[in-house]
C-alpha cells in the first residue's frame, strides 16, 4: 500500500470517527430539547444513541488515535498533521462530553437528601409539599425545591422510593 | 425492580414531561407514568406510591412527627419563587389539545379509576369545595381542605355501609369538614370519621394527579373532563 493510499485511509477513518462521535453527542441533545416537540420514533432513536454513546465514542476515540498515529507515520510534513490532529482531539473531547448529563448540569441533583422534623422547619405554612406516608413515617418534599431537583431518591420506613416532580 | 434497588437521575424531557434514567441498568423512564420506555427494563412500570399535594400547614397539622426535605444551600438560587405558578402559566407548550375550551396550562386534577380517566379543573374544584362524581365505574369524592387549596380524592363509599353516603360540607374545622346522610358521622380532611356511627372508619383514598391539561391529556387520550363531558 502506498503512502498516499495509507494517508487517505487514515484520513477517512478519522473523518468517520468524528462524524460518528458528533452524531452520538449532538443527535440526542438536538432531539431532547425542552421546547421542542419530540416524535415517538426520533425519541426512541435518541435514547438508544444516548445509552450507547459512552461506548461508541470511546471506541471512536481509540480508532481516531490509531488512525492519527498511522497518518503521522506516513505524513512527514508537520503542517499537514495539524488538521487531522485537531480532528482526533475533537473526537476525544466528544468522548468526554458523551459522559456528561447536561440535564443535571441545569438542575443539580440532591445527592444526599437530608430531612428536618416539621416542628423545626422554618418554611411558611402556605408552601406546597408533596407528602407521602409509608408505614410509620411521614415525609414531605417542598415543591419549591423538588421542582428544581426533579428527582429525589429516598428511603421511607425502609422502602426505597423516588420522589419526582 | 428486577431484584435491583434503582437510583434515578434526571435524564431528559419528552414533550415537557421529564425522563429519568436509572444508574443500575441505564433504562429510561417516563416520569408521569413510571413506565420504562427504553433500555433493558423497557415495558416495566414503577409502582405508584400514594401521595398528596398539600400546604405545609395542613400536612403539619396531620403529621406533627413528620420530616421535611431540607434545601440544598448551594442550589437555593434556582428554587421556585412564590409566583412560580403564575410564571409557568406563561411558558409555551410544545403539544396542544385545544378541546373543551381548555388551555394547555390549565391545572387539572386527574384520576384514573374504574377503567377510565377523568380530569377535574382545579379552580372549579376549589370553588365547589366538595364534588361527587364517577370515574368510570368508580364513585369518587373530591374534598377541598380547610386551607382552601389542598385537595384529596376518596372512594365515595363508607366501608361496610351500602349505598351512597351522600356527603355534604359542614364547615372548615379540621376535624369536622364533612357529614354524611347515611350514618350521620362527621369526617375530617383525611377522610376519617371523627364522630358518629362510622367513627374510626376511613374512606379509601383515590390517587389523583395535579397536572397541566396538555400533559394529562397527552397520556390519557380518552380522558373525560368534569363539567364538560361524561
Amino acid at each position: 500500500m502506498s503512502n498516499i493510499t495509507r494517508r487517505r485511509m487514515c484520513a477517512w477513518v478519522l473523518f468517520l470517527c468524528l462524524s460518528l462521535s458528533l452524531f452520538c453527542v449532538v443527535y440526542p441533545i438536538y432531539v431532547i430539547q425542552p421546547f421542542r416537540h419530540q416524535g415517538a420514533q426520533e425519541l426512541a432513536l435518541a435514547l438508544v444513541v444516548a445509552r450507547f454513546r459512552p461506548l461508541l465514542t470511546t471506541v471512536s476515540a481509540l480508532a481516531a488515535v490509531l488512525a492519527l498515529g498511522g497518518y503521522w507515520l506516513v505524513q512527514a510534513r508537520k503542517w499537514r498533521r495539524v488538521l487531522p490532529s485537531a480532528g482526533a482531539a475533537l473526537v476525544i473531547v466528544l468522548a468526554c462530553l458523551a459522559r456528561i448529563n447536561i440535564y443535571e448540569l441545569m438542575f443539580h441533583p440532591d445527592r444526599h437528601p437530608a430531612f428536618t422534623a416539621v416542628r423545626d422547619v422554618k418554611l411558611d405554612g402556605a408552601e406546597k409539599v408533596i407528602a407521602v406516608r409509608i408505614g410509620g413515617e411521614a415525609r414531605a418534599y417542598p415543591i419549591r425545591s423538588i421542582s428544581y431537583h426533579h428527582v429525589v431518591n429516598d428511603v421511607v420506613d425502609g422502602q426505597a422510593i423516588v420522589a419526582t416532580y | 425492580m428486577a431484584g435491583l434497588r434503582l437510583t434515578f437521575h434526571l435524564a431528559g424531557i419528552n414533550n415537557q414531561n421529564f425522563l429519568m434514567r436509572d444508574e443500575e441498568t441505564g433504562t429510561y423512564w417516563q416520569q408521569i407514568s413510571g413506565a420504562a420506555i427504553s433500555g433493558p427494563l423497557k415495558g416495566r412500570r414503577l409502582t405508584l406510591v400514594y401521595s398528596d399535594e398539600l400546604t405545609l400547614a395542613v400536612w403539619k397539622s396531620e403529621q406533627p412527627q413528620g420530616t421535611v426535605l431540607d434545601d440544598v444551600p448551594q442550589y437555593v438560587f434556582g428554587y421556585a419563587k412564590r409566583d412560580w405558578d403564575a410564571r409557568m402559566e406563561r411558558v409555551p407548550t410544545v403539544i396542544a389539545f385545544p378541546e373543551h375550551g381548555l388551555a394547555g396550562r390549565d391545572v387539572m386534577l386527574g384520576i384514573q379509576a374504574g377503567g377510565a380517566s377523568r380530569a377535574f379543573p382545579y379552580n372549579r374544584v376549589v370553588k365547589e369545595k366538595l364534588l361527587k362524581d364517577r370515574v368510570g365505574s368508580e364513585p369518587v369524592l373530591l374534598v377541598v381542605g380547610p386551607d382552601g387549596q389542598s385537595v384529596r380524592a376518596f372512594r365515595d363509599r363508607i366501608p361496610g355501609v351500602n349505598g351512597a353516603p351522600d356527603f355534604y360540607r359542614i364547615g372548615e374545622a379540621p376535624g369536622a369538614l364533612l357529614m354524611d346522610e347515611a350514618t350521620g358521622s362527621k369526617w375530617n380532611f383525611q377522610g376519617c370519621a371523627t364522630a358518629g356511627q362510622a367513627q374510626g372508619k376511613c374512606l379509601e383514598p383515590v390517587a389523583m394527579l395535579k397536572d397541566y391539561w396538555f400533559d394529562w391529556r397527552n397520556y390519557n387520550p380518552g380522558t373525560t373532563v368534569y363539567g364538560v363531558n361524561r
